[in-house]
């Protein structure tokens, strides 16, 4: 880190006394950052240490046991990797390589590649990329389409619309997510349930959260969308607000039908707040928990549950703590991933001084 | 222009807007009628402008339909069965089930956080006890447990939510004026760091909820109300002090040296030139502090028990098992919950909209 380097310089250069009064400004700040350490930078640390051990309440609450006196470790031992090879291979595997036989590994491999795998831990993980990437796509194509008819020339009355359609940014995440439950509900005057079975699609109530993994999926899908179209509409309607206006016209004059002007004019000048937006929008949905979690727990089979949802339940209704804290650690990377591409593309951090 | 006249006059704006759109529109159907009779305004282009506009309104509809669908079940009383778009027999019966009996009080005890019962200020006997919203007219049982505890999860919350903003504001104001004004070894580093932050938000907390509940567990600090509303203001201080300093950067810096030539010291300088200069900045922060505490389901529902629950775990608890909940009583509850803030945020939307500039709003 160049700043502890640059620090030591400036000890080097001058006594300790000018230092602490040429950076005295840093004690305003300094409070806000112990606060957010205590509560946030801390427990990140913690939960990788205890993804090292076989934490588990029976053993984490008893005893007095602090690491450096800070953090609670009770009677948990170290346990090395082990959470993180059960993690991701399978019981038999796992197993192999704790106990080094590598090549019981391989050959197991050789002869049946799925059964290395801890069938539990990817599924979750592919899971949560398969709903990054379709509700993704909705999102941004949903956001763009509500986005270029709420701001169509010809119609009246835009901003009262553009108001009523943000309001479900404005709403507590977990009323919209209740409330599409019961749009979901497996009961018959649900209203999805309602609304086919009057078109006459269906002649029997769908149990939507348990008749099908990939169904159950879809209302995820669905919903997620829901919850973001305001923000990726706001994004567009303003990008779209700086659309050269010469230049539409320009190319209506010249010809240009609505889907040469659009690929041609629109999307080009679109383009860079649109995909900062999908970046954020992305990590987002990678962040997936209250749906799954609202949503009768990522059923059926707890085949569904998106990868933080699947270290909670291992911590909170499983007790193994050790091994949630591994799979949390798994997100908090990706998470990580997505912050630092989002900055990158995002141009963000000209403020703060690094291209 | 103070910050709350700027926001009345905008809200007034608005509403005057919408009341106003009957007459208007009238005038526009008058112009364009004598437009297409003497032949001016083609009628491909009054064709388009109904099927556009009618196209968005139906989007809109569409978009909003499962609230309004909330709406028609809070409102009917006879079950949701068949969806009716305007429920044949209103009734107001689910929401006094949501805020349930209110009598005066014997006593007005005012409570000081932290320290408890401040003052109590009896109430002449001749009214303390009486109804304000008497159930008992409406057909309804007078007993409390039978209604929805509403009130009670909002206070919990509004506890939660005060400590949050206390605790917040008071280490983010003096981090962005820091940020915006002075430097420091690191600073840079520790605004890249908030930036890198301020992207991603909520599954932050839930990634390191496992090491929270432990760390929770062994202070003792499950099922109590303060450590959570300090750990909300921690999680708010990334976002909120970089939006602060974003917002201080656009103050003419001269205010400032114009208030040190005069000879202010440095805490009169932000007292009374930086302080009053921020206020609308100051009062996007609180607002966004403030709902951080509001609103958050995962972190409450894990540490608090029943007595101690804020409104959205009460609400969860009421929309129960699908099968077994009373819909009508749900939705009111949930309602009742989401609408103030939903109508915050139709008033606000002009200014989310300028990408959280703050470009129209005057402090």
């Amino acid at each position: 880190m160049s700043t502890v380097s640059d620090a030591a310089q400036r000890f080097k250069e001058s006594d300790f006394g000018s230092v602490l009064e040429e950076n005295s400004s840093a004690a305003l700040v300094l409070p806000g950052l112990l606060l957010w350490s205590m509560f946030m930078l801390l427990p990140m640390v913690y939960i990788f240490i205890l993804s090292l051990t076989n934490a588990e309440p029976a053993n984490l609450f008893v005893g007095d046991g602090r690491l450096l006196g800070l953090v609670p470790l009770g009677e948990a031992d170290f346990i090395g990797l082990e959470n993180y090879i059960e993690l991701l291979f399978s019981i038999q595997a796992a197993n192999h390589i704790l106990s080094g036989a590598y090549g019981s590994v391989l050959d197991l491999f050789l002869s049946d590649p799925v059964a290395v795998f801890n069938y539990q831990f990817w599924n979750s993980f592919l899971v949560t990329w398969a709903f990054v990437i379709v509700s993704v796509t909705g999102k941004v194509i949903l956001g763009i389409a509500i986005a270029m008819i709420m701001t169509g020339n010809r119609v009246r009355g835009k901003r009262y619309l553009r108001g009523i359609i943000i309001m479900p940014m404005g709403v507590p995440v977990i009323f919209s997510i209740l409330v599409w439950r019961a749009v979901f509900s497996g009961a018959q005057f649900g209203l999805m349930n309602q609304l086919l079975l009057n078109i006459g699609i269906i002649d029997q109530a769908i149990n939507w959260f348990y008749d099908g993994r990939w169904l159950a999926f879809s209302t995820y899908v669905v919903t997620e969308m829901w919850l973001a179209y305001p923000f990726m509409v706001l994004i567009t309607v303003s990008a779209l607000q700086n659309v050269n206006g010469d230049l539409l016209d320009a190319a209506e004059v010249d010809g240009a039908g609505f889907f040469s002007r659009m690929r041609h004019v629109i999307l080009p000048s679109i383009r860079r707040p649109v995909m900062f937006g999908t970046i954020l929008t992305s990590a987002a949905s990678f962040q997936q928990f209250l749906i799954p979690f609202v949503f009768e727990s990522g059923s059926p089979n707890r085949e569904n549950e998106l990868l933080l949802l699947f270290a909670y339940k291992e911590a909170f209704n499983q007790n193994l703590y050790g091994k949630g804290a591994a799979i949390s650690l798994t997100a908090l990377f990706f998470i990580g991933m997505f912050m630092w591409v989002a900055v990158k593309r995002g141009n963000l951090a000209e403020e703060a001084g690094e291209a | 222009m103070s910050l709350a006249s700027g926001i009345v006059r905008s809200v007034y704006e608005d509403l005057r807007g919408i009341v106003l759109a009957p007459y208007n529109l009238a005038k526009e159907f008058r112009y364009t009628y004598h437009g297409l009779q003497r032949g001016e305004i083609p009628p491909k282009h009054v064709a388009w402008t109904w099927i556009s506009t009618f196209g968005a309104v139906a989007l809109a509809g569409l978009l909003m339909f499962p609230i309004y669908w909330m709406l028609t079940i809070a409102i009917s009383g006879g079950g949701i069965y068949s969806f009716e778009f305007i429920p044949t027999n209103p009734t107001i019966e689910n929401f006094i089930w949501v805020i349930g009996p209110l009598t005066v009080p014997d006593n007005i005890v005012i409570n000081g956080p932290l320290v408890g019962e401040l003052f109590r200020i009896p109430v002449p006997a001749s009214i303390g006890g009486l109804y304000i919203l008497d159930p008992a007219q409406f057909g309804m049982p007078r007993r409390p447990e039978y209604y929805s505890g509403f009130i009670a999860y909002a206070e919990n919350s509004a506890y939660v939510s005060f400590w949050t903003v206390v605790v917040a504001m008071a280490v983010i104001i003096p981090g962005a004026y820091g940020m915006s004004r002075r430097d420091f070894i690191g600073r840079k580093k520790l605004l890249y760091l908030y930036i890198l932050l301020t992207q991603v938000g909520g599954g932050l907390g839930i990634a390191v909820l496992i090491a929270l509940y432990t760390i929770f567990q062994n202070l003792g600090w499950l099922n109590q109300l303060l450590p959570l509303g300090i750990y909300y203001g921690a999680g708010a201080v990334p976002f909120n002090t970089w939006l602060l300093k974003t917002y201080m950067d656009g103050i003419p810096i001269s205010y400032e040296e114009a208030a040190i030539v005069d000879g202010a010291p440095s805490w009169r300088i932000v007292y009374e030139v930086i302080i009053p200069l921020s206020k609308a900045g100051l009062a996007t922060v609180f607002v966004f502090i403030f709902l951080a505490g509001w609103t958050d389901f995962v972190i409450a529902q894990l540490m608090l028990d029943q007595s101690n629950w804020t409104l959205p775990v009460g609400l969860y608890d009421y929309s129960g098992r699908p099968s077994e909940m009373d819909w009508g009583n749900f939705s009111a509850f949930a309602l009742a919950f989401a609408t103030p803030l939903m109508l915050v945020y139709f008033f606000a939307q002009r200014y989310i909209e300028s990408g959280l500039s703050f470009g129209g709003m005057e402090g």
